[in-house]
């Protein structure tokens, strides 16, 4: 081979390496190129997201109960920081803050490549010393943001509710949410997120030489809208510390009964309660509270677990009012007596102790129910051996007497038992609103069961279908004709057996028949206003359904409900109540459950009698006897409602 | 290959008076364009560092007139007083190299001799030397035969010396360049295509040996692996590639303008001044500056191979052979790990990148290639006497 031809092999191959170079440069350039002018431009500028404010939260009254105040917080720009400064920024920061480095590395991994991330919240201290110590880092920078305050702390926290950072699903479903932003979880901050949220501010900043330069564009962050509650912060006040203190008081009760020995009912301590307080015109919420309570201002600066644990395990996060599932006991008593009046249903034949002419029922204490085969299923009423007499409704109704709810109940199974008829009361429940949710614009509502023939017998089937669904029914009712038998529809004459209820369906209903049978679907926010001061917002009274009532049987309801607190099961909670007693009216309520360790005590409530405004329901889960431990603080709250000198709580009459 | 043939030229005495003008030409233009990419890559990171803008662009300076200066100087000098000094040259290189591992690391490698204002980086160095020891060995054997497998193994150890202590420092991209020379010289030398598979085979078996040995760092094993896939990595070592490449793109056909380079000006690109250069230079002047880069060094080695077909002998054109390899196999690696082509080496790019070791050693190549040039057999057909 000649030189020159080796040389000329030496030239070939470098003529072709070059040549795989210019291919290359021009693939990159050319036909790749356009793609990478937008990747370049983007990062000649950077958008910095701004957090909105959210919106303030009022009262009715336009008291300020939720807010925000400007925090400095630390944030890192990994626009930034040189690929090799990030593990010692890490540790920078982790000194500095006292955190974990492993816990910002993650928060740094997450954020991305050129990502921004929220480190901590800190102190002006801490600011300063930021500012100090991490000016040789690149990318740290120390800025305000807005932080949520909450001005009432444990109070009102169920309808408040509180915030925390939008889980993966929250940023899936709203892909524009900031990672680092706080997100409505619970009551109103999660119902009305998308009013109090705000629209976030973006800044973009012009680069050069990886440094700021200039503002290049803002756009100011909008803050969330103002929202108003139709709560009371006055009211809300008064019936938190009502509940507070009829919590104590019907813990004191089972002090007592323990210290005489008897411990059937005392075995527990009351820690749980609720209180409802419903505009029974509108439906509007005037004041909601569930105990145990939580501050929402602990999620603020994040929640340590066992915190949240705690919290969790005492059900402190559990609205009670809209999220309790109780048997409504002697409260429901109330749809029984209007099933009786409105439908004027006969009353059973050939039982001893009811006069199904006159409708009147030997309240002594014993019914005896005559069975198919002759013989005779004794019930007990509540009182013992005591003898009220031969009680009409109206007597009834006021001390509560089970036994002729029962016969109102076993005249309807008697002579409607499988007929469309046979299910008036369940009839008269759904119309007030029994079995199913409000739709109050809350989370966490409980929808309740109103049992008939049909659920009953739906159940039966679900459980011969599939051995593994839940015990619904006892191995009795399986085994029988029927699952559904007539001592159920007795038992829930009186609220009790399948039924279970809220205690805001209890309140919803005693509105709808203090109104005369309008079903109104309770609200607790009755306006949003914008920061330019427009209407965002605004609620109307909504009617869920109507049904009708004659006027004489609600006066009458009315009436009787007033004579629970003057001479019935309420008397002794009601003393001294004010010279307006004869304008409140109520219904105790003692609700039995199976697995509770004590009864669960109810009080319905409304006022004024001559026009009813406020309906008052309270509920203690274990507090015992309805007139003992419930009617005193419907008693405290009605004084406040009624303008009256308020009484601190003491024990009612242990009564139904 | 006409273009690589001897070039009638007049009979005279002494050396030629014309230096080879289109060689000496595009070194100046592309020295001279350097200093202005220097400037636009190092203009804002001066400003930042409290330096005048031109800061970097003017240390250049200095280095590439001192470049010239021993351009010249190795112009004038007689390239055969090379090959009587090859010995000792090569000596003084291992006892550089040698003591370069005595110095403290910088960035985790001793490549550095700390002369106060100057760095010295006797690997540039090497490379000059032992092309021209290889040229005085290899030239030993006449032209016209195959080459003697007794020659190449005693090239090989000549060269796997300083190779191997360059490994030790460690500096992975000299390292490469080393084999890569050695092939095209003995190629030249008249080893035959049986041979070169033989010894390619060799060379494919013993980095599969460096791997398993361990011998090389960690970080070295990972700038390979991130070579064929930057995204395992886009923070570290392929943050350089992606980047890069994403630049590079920007500057489409006609480029951003001089100064333009967002990516540029963003100092996104660490090492843009030197090793990264060609980034800045296709951002800002597009595909048309970049092809015309790639066809200045296509120029030059073009002129080299020319020398060398020229050269009066066989040692002369051996080395010429040797410098051509050199810059041709830096510009392809250099302007290859720019675009993803080549893994990220550390390699400059010649005449352009900042660096004063590197631009004096090619200062010295192509002043005794000129010399070479100079020299040349008026008579085409007196070639390779020596």
């Amino acid at each position: 081979m000649k030189y020159t031809t080796r040389l000329g092999v030496v030239f070939t191959l470098f003529i072709s390496l070059f040549s795989v170079l210019i291919l290359r440069l021009w693939f990159v350039q050319i036909a790749e190129g356009a793609e990478a002018v937008t990747l370049a431009a983007r990062e000649s500028s950077i958008d910095v997201i701004v957090p909105a404010p959210r919106g303030d939260i009022f009262d009715s009254q336009g008291v300020l109960l939720v807010s925000s105040r400007y925090v400095p917080a630390i944030w890192v720009d990994r626009h930034f920081v040189q690929p090799d400064q990030k593990d010692q920024l890490i540790q920078a920061l982790s000194a500095l803050l006292n955190q974990p480095a492993n816990d910002i590395a993650t928060l740094y991994e997450e954020a991305g490549p050129n990502g921004r991330f929220q480190v901590a919240v800190i102190d002006t201290v801490k600011a300063y010393q930021v500012a100090e110590q991490l000016r040789d880092y690149p990318g740290v920078s120390v800025e305000k943001i807005p932080e949520r305050v909450y001005l009432l702390g444990e109070s009102l926290a169920h309808v408040i509710g509180h915030l925390g950072r939008p889980t993966a699903e929250d940023i899936s479903a709203s892909p524009e949410l900031d990672p680092d932003t706080r997100i409505g979880k619970l009551g109103v901050e999660r119902v009305y997120e998308a009013f109090l949220h705000g629209t976030p501010g973006v800044v973009t900043y012009g680069l050069d030489a990886g440094e700021i330069t200039s503002t290049v564009r803002t756009t100011a962050a909008l803050p969330g809208d103002q929202v108003y509650l139709t709560l009371d912060s006055d009211l809300q006040r008064v019936v938190e510390q009502g509940l507070r203190e009829g919590i104590a008081n019907a813990n004191q009760i089972k002090a007592g009964l323990r210290a005489r020995g008897d411990v059937s009912g005392a075995r527990n301590e009351v820690v749980r309660g609720a209180a409802v307080v419903l505009d029974i015109q509108t439906g509007a919420v005037l004041a909601m509270a569930s105990a145990p309570s939580f501050d929402p201002g602990l999620f603020v600066g994040g929640l340590d677990q066992t915190t949240f644990d705690d919290l969790q395990a005492s059900n402190a996060f559990l609205n009670l009012a809209v999220g309790g599932l109780y048997p409504p006991a002697s409260t429901f008593k109330v749809v029984t007596y209007m099933t009786l009046l409105e439908e004027n249903t006969p009353f059973p034949a050939e039982t001893e102790g009811v006069d199904a002419a006159n409708k009147v029922v030997h309240c002594d204490g014993e019914l005896q129910v005559p069975l198919t085969d002759g013989s005779a299923q004794v019930l007990r009423d509540w009182y013992g051996n005591r003898d009220f007499g031969w009680l009409n409704y109206h007597d009834a109704l006021t001390n509560s007497c089970n036994l002729y709810f029962y016969a109102v109940a076993l005249g309807i199974w008697q002579n409607y038992k499988g007929t469309p008829q046979e299910n008036l009361i369940q009839d008269q429940a759904r119309a007030l609103g029994f079995g199913d949710r409000t739709g109050i614009d809350l989370t966490g509502e409980a929808s309740g069961i109103v049992p008939d023939r049909a659920l009953y017998e739906s159940w039966r089937e679900l459980m011969l279908a599939d051995e593994d669904a839940p015990k619904l029914l006892t191995e009795e009712r399986l085994a029988a004709a029927t699952p559904w038998f007539g001592g159920d529809l007795m038992n829930l004459a009186i609220g009790q057996g399948g039924i279970v209820a809220t205690p805001l369906q209890v309140a919803a209903a005693y509105a709808a028949l203090a109104n005369g049978g309008t079903l109104y679907r309770p609200y607790v926010v009755s306006r949003a206003v914008s920061v330019d001061g427009s209407l965002s917002y605004a609620a109307t009274p909504i009617v869920i359904q109507e049904v009708r009532l004659d006027p004489a049987d609600v006066a009458s309801l009315l009436t009787d409900l007033n004579r629970v607190v003057t001479v019935g099961t309420a008397r002794q909670a009601f003393e001294g109540f004010g010279s307006s007693l004869s304008q409140v009216g109520g219904k105790t309520g003692t609700g039995q459950s199976v697995k509770a360790k004590d009864n669960h005590a109810w009080f319905a409530g409304v006022a004024p009698i001559d026009n009813p405004r406020y309906a008052v329901v309270v509920l203690l889960d274990e507090g015992g006897s309805g007139g003992a431990a419930a009617a005193p603080i419907g008693r405290y709250i009605l004084q406040y409602l009624m303008g009256e000198e308020l009484d601190p709580i003491t024990a009612g009459q242990l009564a139904d | 290959m006409a273009m690589i043939t001897p070039t009638r030229t007049p009979v005279g005495e002494g050396p030629r008076r014309r230096a080879d003008v289109v060689l000496v030409a595009s070194v100046l233009a592309l020295s001279a364009f350097g200093l202005l990419m220097i400037y636009s890559a190092t203009r804002l990171i001066n400003e930042r560092r409290g330096e005048v803008a031109s800061f970097s662009m003017e240390r250049q300076l200095i280095f590439v007139v001192v470049g010239i200066i021993v351009m010249v100087v190795f112009s004038l000098i007689d390239y055969r007083e090379l090959r009587n000094f090859a010995v000792h040259l090569y000596v003084v290189m291992l006892a550089g190299l040698v003591v370069v591992l005595l110095f403290p690391p910088v960035n985790g490698a001793r490549s550095w001799i700390q002369l106060g204002f100057f760095r010295l980086q006797p690997a540039e160095f090497s490379k000059v030397i032992t092309i021209v020891a290889l040229a005085a060995l290899l030239s030993t054997q006449r032209q016209g035969a195959t080459l003697l497998w007794k020659l190449i193994f005693r090239s090989a150890i000549l060269l796997g010396v300083p190779a191997a202590l360059i490994v030790i420092e460690p500096d992975l991209g000299t390292t490469l360049v080393f084999p890569f020379i050695w092939l095209v010289m003995v190629f030249a030398a008249g080893a035959s295509f049986k041979q070169i598979g033989w010894l390619l085979g060799a060379g494919a078996l013993s980095i599969l040996g460096f791997f398993r040995l361990g011998l090389l760092e960690q970080h070295q094993i990972d700038r390979i692996a991130v070579f064929f896939d930057p995204s395992l990595d886009p923070q570290g070592i392929g943050f350089q590639l992606i980047q890069s490449k994403r630049a590079i793109g920007a500057g489409q056909l006609f480029g951003l303008g001089l100064f333009e380079g967002t990516q540029t000006n963003l100092a996104y690109i660490p090492e843009q001044e030197n090793d990264f250069i060609f980034t800045a230079i296709a951002e800002q002047l597009g595909f048309v500056g970049g092809l015309l880069i790639l066809v200045a060094f296509l120029v030059i080695v073009w002129r080299l191979l020319a020398i060398s077909a020229n050269s009066r002998d066989r040692f002369g054109a051996l080395v010429a052979v040797g410098f051509a390899a050199m810059i041709g196999f830096h510009v392809f690696v250099n302007i290859g790990m720019t675009m993803g082509l080549a893994p990220v080496t550390g390699l400059p790019l010649p005449f352009i990148s900042q660096g004063g070791s590197f631009y004096l050693t090619m200062g010295m190549a192509i002043g005794i290639s000129n010399s070479i040039w100079l020299r040349r057999s008026p008579v085409p057909g007196e070639m390779y006497s020596g």
